[in-house]
């Protein structure tokens, strides 16, 4: 298999395409987590009025970003937290790398986090000698593999059963065996001996709440709890745009993100923490560092329809829904964010110049703003970056990492398409004369790619007839059937 | 960084003014958890504490609805008999005291256990500050309780819960934390519900992967303020 990046989308998709045993594992994902998340939001009485508050919420926030982060930042420091400001990646990285050293800590244990996925903090960290221990079972399986996650919720959910028994068997020595509940048993006690002895904890953060500077983690295994309460020092990496204003908006975020997300009416755990421990006999870690990263996110603050992608709370439901995503699966997408969402804020976070075939593995169905629960216009996105991807400019992305290749054959055929389209005379014209053209095109009923004149003429076109059908034009317009009858 | 962001905010400004309708403006301050409260509590009619045994029940934990103390010393007797439990792990909760003095486990009771022997105990025992109907929720308070580890290490968890702390919405729960002011937010706020859980391997849901494997909650007095 070939290095996957965003770049190779088409590639990649095809290999996807290739293997049974992911596309299973994909038709498993979108019929369970789809059908959970249906029965799950039927328990909620106004369901589309929480999705427009929560996002309302959201707006608020982001429209006057500087302020909350400010408050926010301002009420974790009263309640013991400290600071550290990232921006970009490698900036967190040095952070954290800089925080374990000064603590001369080397045994690290990791809850999952996207943040740190994003900034590949675990390589950052294996590179100066450090081993950090992801907790989750799911992010275990995928580090013992040396792989990466292939869904933001699951992220092992393209291995097998019998590929990861096969996987415990070689790199801690348990019996194969395909009974779910044994493999899990063994993951418990082997990390059970990495939390006992831990110095440092990593967390990532799915709230901060401005209003009081509390953080909160959202789990279902427990190893976010053992992870954040167990070591003397916790380390929780967040994004800029995690923020929310008020205490009180918990609610509307916890009834959507879990129904969204796994079809469940709540995770079986939050971790609501403000601050370090206030009397020496609590429990829990002496010192708590917060990271704010930035990274790419203040630069989408600067357009209405980009900023929304900082809505998004990493539910996953785009993913699960998406045509795209259950046929060619998460690595295809070559980021750590796949899917719907990952085709929006992979370009927007590294440039549209490395993946600027991810605006186009979409195929605008909608199916992604219908179950998001912040109601991102995700088709909105990508039509706003496939318009930067055209135009070869890409503002702000552009500025960062040099211009796009452009497509201006592909600019001129729609800008006549939309043209004929928007002249009634040029649309009636270019329907008679397309009526004439089309039994040169037209193959078994359909205008396709099958020996298409259209396909051999016009190369920049063939791109779109090769994998795309149009139905023929009738034999009578309905415009003219329609005359005739109100003659009659 | 503050300046990226005012920077980019600013540039923001002649495109948010072409988005006429943008509704953030209509949710400007206002508190967006506080509508749906009262219908979500009358689509139930029952009370709080018996929303909560059939939430709790749905996620696999165990619930025990009982009159007084003494009767949930009976049933914490029973529980760690099942399991036959040899090392008991119990939190500085003077209620938890109590009926664990009741049920006089014939076990080895660890009072303000060590991490290490936390690791070694097989029962954790517990208050819980409040219950929420809704979902099944317990919420634990590190101010009021030292719980954090105790809930979270030996392999079952019992929590006490007194019926009139049971409310039906999260919600309300937020709401009444909140209202108490900044001195009244602990430092660390736990929400659990039912025992730990993962669908990471083929989304087969397996029990207790970090976490408590089993989960029991003995609410005590009756019915509550349902
Ligand atoms: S875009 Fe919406 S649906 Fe997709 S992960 Fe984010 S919040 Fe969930």
């Amino acid at each position: 298999m070939h290095q996957q990046t965003s770049e190779t989308f088409d590639r990649n998709a095809r290999e996807a395409l290739a293997d049974v045993q992911l596309r299973g594992a994909l038709r498993n994902l979108a019929t369970t987590f789809g059908g959970r998340r249906k029965e799950a939001i039927a328990t909620v009485e106004d369901w589309e009025g929480l999705r427009d508050r929560a996002r309302a919420a959201k707006d608020e926030t982001l429209a006057h970003l500087d302020k909350y982060l400010e408050q926010f930042v301002g009420n974790a420091e009263k309640a013991g937290a400290q600071i550290h400001w990232a921006r970009d990646g490698a900036e967190a990285c040095r952070i954290v790398l800089d925080l374990i050293r000064a603590r001369g800590a080397s045994r690290l244990v990791k809850s999952k986090s996207m943040a740190t996925e994003e900034i590949h903090l675990n390589a950052a960290l294996e590179a100066e000698g450090l081993a950090p221990v992801e907790t989750d079972l799911g992010e275990w399986i995928i580090q013992l593999a040396h792989e990466t996650p292939s869904h933001i919720v699951v992220p092992a959910i393209h291995k097998s059963k019998r590929q990861i028994a096969e996987l415990f068997a070689e790199k801690v020595g348990i019996e194969p065996t395909d009974d779910v509940a044994v493999l899990t048993g063994a993951a418990r006690r082997i990390l059970r001996r990495s939390f006992a002895e831990a110095e440092v904890g990593i967390s990532g953060v799915n709230f901060g709440v401005a209003e009081t500077g509390t953080i909160l983690i959202l789990e279902n295994e427990g190893n976010a709890r053992l992870t954040t309460s167990l070591p003397r020092t916790h380390i929780a990496v967040m994004g800029i745009e995690k923020v929310i204003p008020k205490f009180t908006d918990l609610d509307v975020f916890l009834k959507l993100l879990p129904r969204s997300g796994t079809g469940q009416r709540l995770t079986a755990y939050q971790s609501l923490i403000t601050g370090t421990k206030r009397r020496p006999e609590d429990e829990g870690p002496e010192e708590l560092h917060l990271v704010l990263m930035d990274n790419g996110r203040s630069r989408m603050l600067s357009h209405p329809v980009t900023r929304q992608s900082l809505a998004c709370i990493r539910c996953g439901a785009c993913l699960n829904a998406c045509p795209v995503y259950q046929q060619v699966g998460g690595h295809a997408y070559g980021s750590v964010y796949p899917g719907p969402i990952g085709a929006v804020i992979t370009p927007q976070l590294s440039g549209l110049k490395q993946s600027a075939q991810l605006p186009y593995a979409s195929s605008l169905c909608g199916a992604c703003r219908e179950v998001c629960p912040v109601k991102i216009d995700i088709p909105e996105l990508l039509l706003h970056l496939r318009a930067e991807v055209t135009e070869g400019t890409a503002a702000g992305t552009a500025a960062q990492h040099g211009p796009v290749k452009s497509r201006p054959l592909e600019r001129l055929a729609f800008g006549l398409y939309a043209r004929a389209w928007s002249s009634p005379t040029l649309y009636l014209w270019g329907a008679r004369v397309a009526r004439l053209l089309q039994g040169a095109v037209v193959r078994k009923g359909r205008i396709g790619k099958v020996g298409g004149l259209l396909a051999k003429l016009a190369p920049p076109l063939a791109a779109w007839t090769e994998w795309r059908d149009a139905p023929p034009l009738a034999p009578r317009t309905f415009r003219e059937q329609w005359r005739e009858e109100q003659k009659r | 960084m503050f300046d990226a962001i005012r920077g980019h905010l600013a540039a923001s400004a002649p495109h948010d003014a072409v988005r006429a309708a943008h509704h953030a403006a209509a949710a400007h301050g206002e508190d967006v958890s506080a509508r749906d409260e009262k219908s979500a509590a009358v689509v139930f009619e029952g009370t709080a504490v018996e929303r909560f045994r059939q939430a709790l029940e749905a996620v696999a934990g165990r619930c025990f609805v009982v009159k007084d103390e003494a009767e949930a010393a009976e049933v914490l007797r029973q529980i760690a008999g099942q399991r036959k439990s040899q090392r008991v792990a119990v939190s500085d909760s003077p209620l938890a005291g109590r009926v664990l003095k009741l049920a006089g486990l014939p076990a080895e009771v660890l009072e303000n256990a060590a991490v290490g022997e936390l690791f070694d105990s097989d029962l954790g025992v517990t208050g819980a500050q409040w219950g929420v109907g809704e979902t099944g929720t317990l919420v634990l308070e590190s101010d009021a309780e030292r719980h954090r580890l105790a809930s979270l290490i030996p392999s079952a968890h019992v929590a006490l819960l007194e019926a009139r702390n049971v409310r039906h919405t999260l919600g309300e729960v937020l709401r009444a934390i909140n209202e108490r002011g900044e001195g009244g937010l602990s430092r660390a706020i736990t929400f659990i519900t039912g025992p730990s859980r993962t669908s990471d391997i083929e989304l087969t849901l397996a029990i207790g992967v970090h976490g408590p494997a089993e989960l029991y909650v003995v609410v005590i007095g009756g019915e509550g303020n349902g």
